[in-house]
């Protein structure tokens, strides 16, 4: 069976469906329901926090080196090119070279933690401008009457520019964290845990029932997390600040 | 009072000054109008007074104590500030808006509370109405009055107002103008407003400051005087060539002294309002082609003549500025 072979580097759950044919030709059921009965408690839900673990996790880190370096840029503009530089070069790195250069790394080694730290780099990028459109999206007016009414730079700062920029930095989580968890797959590689290896051990054993598990499994995690980070976005828009009934 | 004692204010970077020595006093509980033309400094000039802006030389005293004797936040504090772009804070309610300053203060919540209902009642809007609404919900016409009353919140003595009324329609501006008067003559702040507007100047300042560009004072006096003696040409081509119908608009016909009719023959004049300001009723009486017209007091007692030479009487020593020649 040839085409399993290919099947093992490619984690894309069209590809498993397209896969189905041969299965249903060995006359397995596609939908192993007794197997997930059986393994749910022990393999399939440690697999699927693990990888919340690790997506959540790289995106909170993430978050709070983008803050700070966010603001830093927001204010100090020359900056702004030479962090995009870096980060934009971070974001470019292919995610499995960036495990396996981690992996070499006195210190790092197998495991969560290489996946996590890459994971924390490809998001720099995205939260980062986020950070900054969103500040520099904070209607000058509004500032000025701030200062004009005598509040400090730090009341400024976290009392009117960082709530207005709420949204549009909340909505660079939302890229990020739906990127992260499909990355994140493919620590499975470098034994990170996390649904990736449900899907790739379904793929070596030629299991469709498993395969199909952590797949629609990850795509669940990140179309939920999408919906409901979307949500918090337009529940914080100013626009939509009206009297809550 | 506020006193501006050889201000100059040049940009870093830049050759021309914006503000050149400029002095005059603001005195208490009056309202001193910044106005010229775009790039005359008047807005520079305001902002140096909360230190929004810090002058290049000179002091500016605020009752006899330079500017910079305190922090600026704590200056800021003491200093009402409305600008034409409002900027209420989107996020907060209109009560939490207003409480801006009176919570930077330290007030009471309670106190705080009393105060945003009765600015909210002193603006014009129903406080129960009001107070947990977000800006967005709001009129153009209602922020300004949101802002001017977040401005008033800790009841400041000094009030610096950047075109307050500049971004709503004429009609609403007119309003929002008598009603800022009204207000004005409850709580006698000493304010400082500034207005590209020349017939805003004249309408809402005691004082009026000219400036022209480079920051330079044209003039500075009542707006009375302004019209009456224009101290230059660049000040009577700015108040315009209708400065005398200015000047009558500062006039109510209620306070002319006016002939009693003595006997007059009355029929076919037209009546005029007595709350009427001279230039409306001049109007009148060009409209209804006569030289004379009936004043009705407001009590009903007494009529009285209007008359063309009465109304020329007034405007006298404003004619315009050359005479023809023969």
């Amino acid at each position: 069976m040839r085409p399993l072979r290919v099947a093992r580097v490619d984690s894309s759950p069209g590809l498993a469906l397209v896969l189905q044919d041969f299965y249903v030709e060995k006359e397995r059921p596609l939908i192993d329901w007794v197997w997930i009965s059986e393994n749910f408690s022990d393999d399939i839900l440690p697999a699927l926090l693990g990888h919340m673990y690790l997506s959540f996790v790289s995106v909170a880190i993430a978050l709070v080196i983008s803050l700070p370096a966010g603001v830093f840029v927001s204010r100090y503009r020359k900056a702004y090119a030479p962090v995009t530089f870096v980060t934009g070069i971070l974001y470019s790195i292919p995610s499995l070279a960036a495990f396996a250069i981690l992996v070499t790394v006195p210190g790092i080694g197998i495991g969560p933690r290489p996946v996590i730290i890459a994971l924390v780099a490809y998001s720099l990028l995205v939260l980062i401008r986020n950070v900054v459109a969103g500040l520099d999206a904070v209607p000058a007016e509004t500032i000025d009457a701030a200062r004009g009414m005598g509040l400090t730079a730090r009341q400024i700062l976290f009392g009117v520019e960082l709530p207005l920029a709420l949204p549009v930095i909340v909505a660079g989580v939302r890229i990020a964290t739906v990127t992260i968890i499909g990355i994140a797959t493919i620590g499975f590689f470098v034994a990170g845990g996390g649904l990736g290896q449900v899907i790739f051990s379904g793929i070596s054993r030629d299991f469709p029932t498993m395969i199909l598990t952590g797949a629609l499994l990850t795509t669940a995690l990140a179309v939920v997390t999408d919906f409901l980070l979307l949500r918090l976005e337009s529940f914080l828009r100013p626009s939509a600040r009206t009297k809550r009934a | 009072m506020i006193e501006f004692r050889d201000v100059n204010k040049t940009y870093p970077g830049s050759q021309r000054p914006v503000v050149q020595d400029l002095s005059f006093e603001v005195l208490d509980g009056e309202i001193c109008v910044l106005v010229g033309p775009s790039g005359c400094g008047k807005t520079t000039s305001m902002r140096m007074i909360n230190r929004l802006i810090e002058p290049s030389s000179g002091d500016i005293l605020i009752d006899g104590e330079p500017n910079t004797a305190m922090s600026q936040t704590k200056l800021r504090r003491r200093i009402g500030y409305a600008i034409q772009q409002i900027g209420l804070f989107p996020h907060r309610t209109i009560a939490d808006n207003i409480a801006t300053v009176p919570r930077l203060l330290d007030w009471q919540k309670d106190r705080t509370r009393q105060r945003v209902d009765e600015l909210l009642d002193l603006v014009g809007l129903e406080p129960a109405q009001y107070r947990s609404r977000y800006p967005a919900e709001l009129s153009g016409g209602q922020q300004q009055r949101v802002g001017v009353a977040r401005a008033l919140a800790a009841d400041p003595p000094i009030m610096l107002m950047d075109e307050p009324f500049g971004a709503v329609d004429p009609i609403t501006r007119t309003r929002l103008q008598d009603e800022f008067i009204r207000i004005q003559g409850e709580i006698k702040k000493t304010i400082v407003f500034v207005t590209h507007d020349i017939d805003e100047a004249i309408k809402m300042g005691d004082k009026i400051a000219i400036l022209k560009e480079g920051g330079i004072l044209a003039q500075y006096d009542t707006p009375e005087n302004i019209l009456t003696n224009p101290a230059s040409d660049f000040v009577s081509s700015f108040v315009g060539a209708d400065r005398v119908l200015k000047r009558l608009s500062l006039l109510l016909v209620r306070d002319m002294e006016l002939e009693p009719l003595n006997g007059t023959a009355v029929d076919g004049l037209p009546l005029i309002d007595a709350r009427l300001t001279v230039r409306d009723a001049l109007s009148e009486l060009i409209g209804a082609r006569t030289t004379r017209g009936v004043v009705e007091d407001e009590n009903g007692d007494g009529r009285r003549l209007l008359t063309l030479d009465a109304i020329e009487a007034l405007s006298g020593g404003a004619s315009a500025t050359g005479s023809a020649r023969g």
